[in-house]
C-alpha cells in the first residue's frame, strides 16, 4: 500500500506538472496580456519583434523585420515573423522557443524593452493549445548551413522538442518563425499588429519594419537612423528606493560578510560616509554577515538610509532614443507638417529609479489620428495645403493621437490609467494657443525611459502616476506645447499674408488692363510695380513659384525655430 | 425756365468733356503706380453719414465728407478694382458713342478673375454702385456717362414732347393710345424738350392700376392733368421729368400712392430726394410737391375700415423709422403715422374701388384738389 501510495503521488505530481503549464496559461491570460481576441494577436507580434529588436541589437546588426498574418478560418490566424539577426542554432532553437521562463531578463535593473508578457516560448505554447500545430522555424548563424525545423513544448518537463529538422542549401542569417493561432481576431485598429508595428517603428528608427496585413496589403516603415542603440548595462539599484524585502533577499545572495560591504557593493551610491551614518541609527552591528539579517534589522536599515542624503542615482544606464532621431522617424512615419522634439535631462522617482523623458510633438500633415483611432485613408496631393486651413477653421477630422511607450515598447492599451495620458490631459493647452486638443492634428509621442518602469498592472500597459513622473512629464510637454504654439502662429500669420497676397495678386493685371485701355500706359510696367508693392506692404519675400514647392521654405522655417528653441533653452540645444 | 443751381450745370458737359476728365483721374492712378504709391481714387461719402437735410431747400442733400478708395485696402481692393473696370468700360461708350443701361454693364463686365473661380462681380449692385463712386469721382451725372437705367414709368396727358437725339419726333401724349408715352431714362433736356403743356397740375400716381383707372376715366382731360406712372419706387427719369413738370412748367405736383410706409417713402423720395441719389436731389426733388392720398383720415372719411390691410411688423418698424425722419416732422405727418401705428392699419388706392369703380375720378379726387387737401 505504501509503495502503491508513492507511485500514486509521483504520477499525481507529474500530471499536475503537465497540467499545471497549461493551467499557467489560462489562468494567467490576464497577466499575461493574452485576454482579448484582438489584444492577444498584437501581444504575439509583440513577442516576436521584441525578442527580434533584442537580438539585432546585441548582435550589433541593424534590424531588419517583417510581420506577415494571414487569415486560415474564423478566428484563425498564421503569424510569421522574419529577422536578419544573429540566428540560432541546433542548440539553442530549442531553448529560445520551446522552453518557458527561460529569458534572461527577470530580476536585472536593466532598461530592456521585454520584461513583460509571456515570450517567444509562451507563444509556441499558445500555439499548440489552440491549433495542435507545431511552430515552423527556418534559421540560420551565417555560418555553416541554415536550418528548418518543428518545434513543441511537452509540458510534461517543460522542454522543447524540436522535429523535422532539415538542413537548407540556400544562404540565410536570421530567424523565420511560423506559428498558427486560433480564438484571436486581426483588426486594423489602434490597438491592432499594424498600429503596434508602426509605433515600434517610430520608436526604433534604426529598424526597417515591414507588415503584411491579412488582405495582402504592405506596409514598410523606413529606418531612418543609421546606428545601433548602445547595449543596456544592468545598474545596481539605489539604496533610497529599497524595501525592507529587498534588503533581506539581496543579503542572503550577496557574496559580502558582512553588511557593511554589502550596502557598499550590491547599491550604488553607498560610501564610507553613508555607513557610519546608518551605523549610527541602527541598533545592531554593520559588521553582521548580511545572511543572518532579521527582518526587524533590515527595518532598521531601511529606516537609516531615508536619513542619509545620497547622490542620485547614476543615469548611465538609461538608453533615450535622441531629440533628432525621433524627429526624423515621426517625419518619415508620420508624415506631419512640422515636428518638435525633445529630451530631458534624467530625473528620479520614488528616491531611487531614474527615468526620462522624451517628447515628439508632430502637428498637420497627416499627424493625428483619424476618426475612431482607425487609420485615415490617405489625402491626396494639393489637399495637403487646404488642410492647414482647415485646421484653422476648425474644420479638419484629425484628433489627436496621443503614442505613449516604455523604454521604446509601445502601450496601446490602458490609456486611461496611465500617467502619461493624465499628463497629456491636464496640461492647459489654451494657453499654447490650442483651442481644442482633442480635434486636432497633433501626434503626441512619449518615451518613458527607465531601468524600472512603474507599471500600473500586471499587463505592463500603463505608468503609475508617481508624483515626480508627473512633474517631469508635465514639464516636457508644456515646453513641447510652447514651441508647437510658436510654429502654429507663425505658420498661421505667414498663410494669412500669403492669402492676402493672393487676392492682391490676382486683381493686379485686371487693373492694369483697365488703366491701359485709358491711358495707354504700360501694362506689364504697371504690373510689376503693383506687385512689388503688395510684396513690400506685406513684408514678404519676392515669391518663387518652384522654390514655394520644395523644402527650401520649410527648412527655412525649421531654423528658425531652432534657434528659438535654443535661445528658449539657454544656448544648448 | 427752370432756376439753375450749380449742381444743374453737370448736364451740360459734352460727352468728350467727360471722357477726358475720366483720363485725367486714369492718369493720376497710373502716376500713383509708377511713383510705387498706393494707387487710390477720392469719391463722395454715400449713406447715412454724409446725408443732410437741408430744411431751408427742403431736401436732402449729401455731405461734403469724401472718402479714399485704395487698392492695398484689404476691404477697398475688391471694390478698387471694379471700379476700375467700370471706368474703363464707360470710357469707351463715351470715346464711341454708345449707351448701356447699367444691367448691360454689369453683364458686359462679369467675369472670372484670372484662372480663379472669383467672379468680378456678384450682384448688380456691386457695378452700380460703382457707377455712383464715379459720378463722384469725376464730378458728372450718370446721364452724362451715357449709361441709363430700365426706364420705367409712364406719362400721359396734354403734353407735347420732342425727342431730339431720335428724328426730332414730335408727339403729344394725350394720343398715344391708352398707354401714354413710356419715360426714357435720360430726361435731359438736350435729349427730350418740353414743347408745349396745357395742365393745371400733375398727377404721381404709384400704381399701374389706378394709372390705367384714371385714363379709362378720362380723368386728365376732364381735369386739364397730367398723369404720371411710376410703377412703384419713381425711376431717376420719372423724377428728372417730374422735376421739370414743377420747375419748367410750374405745375403743381400731387402724389397719389397707396397709405402705407412704400407709398410715403415714393413721396418723400419725389419731395425731398432720396439718400442713395442724395447728390442729386438738386435736380430731382420737388420739395413743392403735396401728398394728396391714401390717408388713415380717408378710411374714416369714405367708411373704408372694412378694406384696409394689416401692417406686418416690417411694416411698423418701417413707419416708425419714418417718424424720426426730419422731413416728416410735422405735425400733419406725425399724426398720420402715428394713427397708422397705433390702428396697424394701411390703405391701398384700389381700395376705393369699394365705393365704386369710378368714385376715385368722379369723387375722390376732385373733391380733394378743391378743397387742398393734402398732407404737406
Amino acid at each position: 500500500m505504501p509503495e502503491e501510495k508513492i507511485i500514486t503521488a509521483e504520477k499525481l505530481a507529474e500530471e499536475f506538472k503537465e497540467h499545471s503549464v497549461a493551467e499557467f496559461f489560462k489562468k494567467n491570460r490576464q497577466m499575461l496580456g493574452l485576454y482579448g481576441k484582438v489584444r492577444t494577436l498584437t501581444t504575439i507580434v509583440h513577442e516576436y519583434v521584441t525578442n527580434s529588436l533584442d537580438a539585432c541589437e546585441e548582435a550589433r546588426i541593424l534590424p531588419e523585420i517583417e510581420v506577415k498574418i494571414e487569415e486560415l478560418g474564423e478566428e484563425y490566424y498564421v503569424v510569421t515573423a522574419k529577422d536578419n539577426g544573429p540566428g540560432l542554432t541546433h542548440d539553442t532553437v530549442g531553448k529560445a522557443l520551446g522552453q518557458l521562463l527561460a529569458g534572461t531578463k527577470f530580476h536585472r535593473l536593466m532598461q530592456m524593452r521585454g520584461q513583460q508578457g509571456i515570450g517567444a516560448s509562451g507563444c509556441t505554447m499558445l500555439s499548440q493549445m489552440t491549433t495542435g500545430k507545431p511552430v515552423k522555424v527556418i534559421t540560420g548563424t551565417g555560418r555553416g548551413k541554415p536550418f528548418a525545423c518543428e518545434v513543441t513544448i511537452d509540458p510534461k518537463k517543460n522542454q522543447a522538442k524540436v522535429e523535422n529538422l532539415q538542413e537548407l542549401d540556400k544562404p540565410f542569417r536570421g530567424l523565420m518563425v511560423q506559428a498558427r493561432f486560433k480564438d484571436v481576431i486581426y483588426r486594423e485598429s489602434s490597438t491592432g499588429p499594424l498600429e503596434y508595428l508602426r509605433r515600434t517603428a517610430i520608436a526604433n528608427p534604426h529598424a526597417q519594419v515591414t507588415f503584411i496585413s491579412p488582405k495582402g496589403e504592405k506596409t514598410t516603415f523606413n529606418r531612418t537612423a543609421n546606428y545601433i542603440p548602445k547595449l543596456p548595462v544592468a545598474q545596481k539599484p539605489h539604496p533610497s528606493g529599497a524595501t525592507v524585502d529587498d534588503i533581506i533577499t539581496m543579503g542572503k545572495a550577496s557574496v559580502a560578510r558582512k553588511v557593511s560591504s554589502f550596502l557598499k557593493s550590491d547599491f550604488e551610491r553607498v560610501g564610507d560616509t553613508a555607513i557610519e551614518k546608518i551605523q549610527k541609527q541602527v541598533k545592531f552591528d554593520l559588521n553582521k554577515d548580511p545572511k543572518q539579517l532579521s527582518w526587524d534589522e533590515a527595518e532598521q536599515v531601511v529606516t537609516a538610509i531615508k536619513q542619509v542624503d545620497f547622490i542620485a542615482p547614476s543615469t548611465e544606464g538609461l538608453r533615450p532614443i535622441g531629440e533628432e532621431r525621433i524627429k526624423k522617424s515621426l517625419e518619415s512615419i508620420v508624415e506631419p507638417e512640422f515636428v518638435f522634439t525633445l529630451t530631458r535631462p534624467p530625473k528620479v522617482y520614488a528616491g531611487g529609479y531614474p527615468f526620462e523623458v522624451e517628447i515628439g510633438i508632430a502637428y498637420g500633415g497627416k499627424a493625428g489620428a483619424g476618426d475612431n483611432g482607425t487609420e485615415e485613408p490617405e489625402p491626396k496631393k494639393g489637399e495637403e495645403e487646404n488642410a492647414t486651413q482647415k485646421v484653422m477653421n476648425g474644420e479638419n477630422q484629425a484628433k489627436v493621437e496621443i503614442m505613449r511607450f516604455a523604454n521604446r515598447a509601445p502601450l496601446l492599451f490602458d490609456a486611461g490609467n496611465c500617467a502619461i495620458t493624465e499628463a497629456v490631459h491636464t496640461v492647459d493647452w489654451k494657453r499654447y494657443g490650442i483651442r481644442d486638443l482633442e480635434n486636432i492634428p497633433l501626434t503626441i509621442f512619449i518615451n518613458f525611459v527607465s531601468v524600472h518602469v512603474p507599471y500600473t498592472g500586471a499587463g505592463k500597459q500603463a505608468i503609475t502616476d508617481e508624483e515626480e513622473i508627473m512633474e517631469e512629464l508635465r514639464l516636457a510637454l508644456m515646453q513641447c506645447a510652447r514651441q508647437t504654439a510658436h510654429y502654429i502662429n507663425t505658420k498661421r500669420h505667414e498663410i494669412e499674408n500669403k492669402m492676402k497676397r493672393d487676392m492682391f495678386y490676382k486683381y493686379i493685371p485686371e487693373i492694369a488692363g483697365a488703366l491701359n485701355n485709358i491711358t495707354k500706359a504700360d501694362k506689364k510696367m504697371m504690373i510689376d510695380k503693383l506687385e512689388y508693392l503688395v510684396l513690400t506692404k506685406l513684408k514678404l519675400e519676392k515669391p518663387d513659384i518652384e522654390k514655394e514647392k520644395d523644402f527650401e521654405k520649410k527648412r527655412q522655417q525649421l531654423e528658425r525655430i531652432k534657434k528659438f528653441k535654443a535661445e528658449l533653452m539657454g544656448g544648448d540645444a | 425756365m427752370s432756376k439753375k443751381s450749380r449742381k444743374t450745370d453737370k448736364g451740360l458737359e459734352t460727352p468728350k468733356e467727360i471722357a477726358s476728365r475720366i483720363h485725367v483721374m486714369a492718369e493720376g492712378i497710373v502716376g500713383q503706380i509708377k511713383k510705387g504709391q498706393n494707387p487710390h481714387f477720392v469719391t463722395k461719402q454715400r449713406g447715412k453719414g454724409n446725408v443732410e437735410f437741408e430744411e431751408d431747400k427742403g431736401i436732402i442733400e449729401l455731405g461734403d465728407k469724401e472718402t479714399t478708395r485704395s487698392f492695398l485696402n484689404i476691404a477697398h481692393t475688391k471694390k478698387f478694382l471694379q471700379t476700375m473696370l467700370v471706368t474703363s468700360q464707360l470710357y469707351n461708350y463715351l470715346s464711341h458713342d454708345k449707351t448701356a443701361s447699367i444691367r448691360e454693364i454689369y453683364y458686359e463686365l462679369k467675369h472670372t478673375v484670372g484662372n480663379t473661380s472669383e467672379n468680378t462681380f456678384e450682384d448688380q449692385s456691386e457695378s452700380d454702385s460703382c457707377i455712383v463712386d464715379l459720378e463722384h469721382a469725376v464730378e458728372t451725372i450718370r446721364e452724362k456717362l451715357n449709361v441709363h437705367a430700365n426706364p420705367k414709368g409712364t406719362l400721359y396727358g396734354d403734353i407735347t414732347l420732342v425727342d431730339k437725339v431720335h428724328n426730332n419726333d414730335k408727339f403729344n401724349c394725350l394720343k398715344l393710345g391708352r398707354g401714354g408715352w413710356s419715360v426714357m431714362s435720360r430726361m435731359e433736356p438736350n435729349e427730350i424738350e418740353i414743347k408745349d403743356c396745357d395742365a393745371k397740375y400733375a398727377l404721381v400716381i404709384e400704381t399701374s392700376a389706378m394709372y390705367e383707372r384714371l385714363i379709362e376715366e378720362d380723368f386728365a382731360k376732364k381735369h386739364k392733368a397730367i398723369l404720371v406712372g411710376t410703377g412703384g419706387q419713381a425711376a431717376r427719369g420719372t423724377r428728372r421729368l417730374i422735376f421739370r413738370l414743377s420747375h419748367e412748367q410750374k405745375l403743381p405736383i400731387y402724389t397719389f400712392t397707396d397709405g402705407d410706409p412704400y407709398g410715403w417713402y415714393i413721396y418723400s423720395v419725389i419731395k425731398q430726394g432720396s439718400m442713395a441719389l442724395a447728390a442729386h436731389s438738386n435736380y430731382m426733388a420737388v420739395p413743392d410737391a403735396k401728398y394728396i392720398g391714401m390717408t388713415i383720415e380717408d378710411v374714416k372719411d369714405y367708411g373704408l375700415e372694412n378694406v384696409t390691410e394689416k401692417m406686418k411688423p416690417g411694416d411698423i418698424k418701417r413707419a416708425k423709422e419714418m417718424m424720426d425722419y426730419d422731413w416728416f416732422k410735422n405735425k400733419p405727418w406725425q399724426d398720420e403715422l402715428k394713427t397708422a401705428i397705433d390702428k396697424k392699419i394701411r390703405i391701398e388706392q384700389q381700395a376705393l374701388a369699394n365705393k365704386s369703380l369710378e368714385f376715385v375720378a368722379t369723387e375722390y379726387l376732385p373733391k380733394k384738389i378743391k378743397n387742398k387737401e393734402f398732407l404737406p
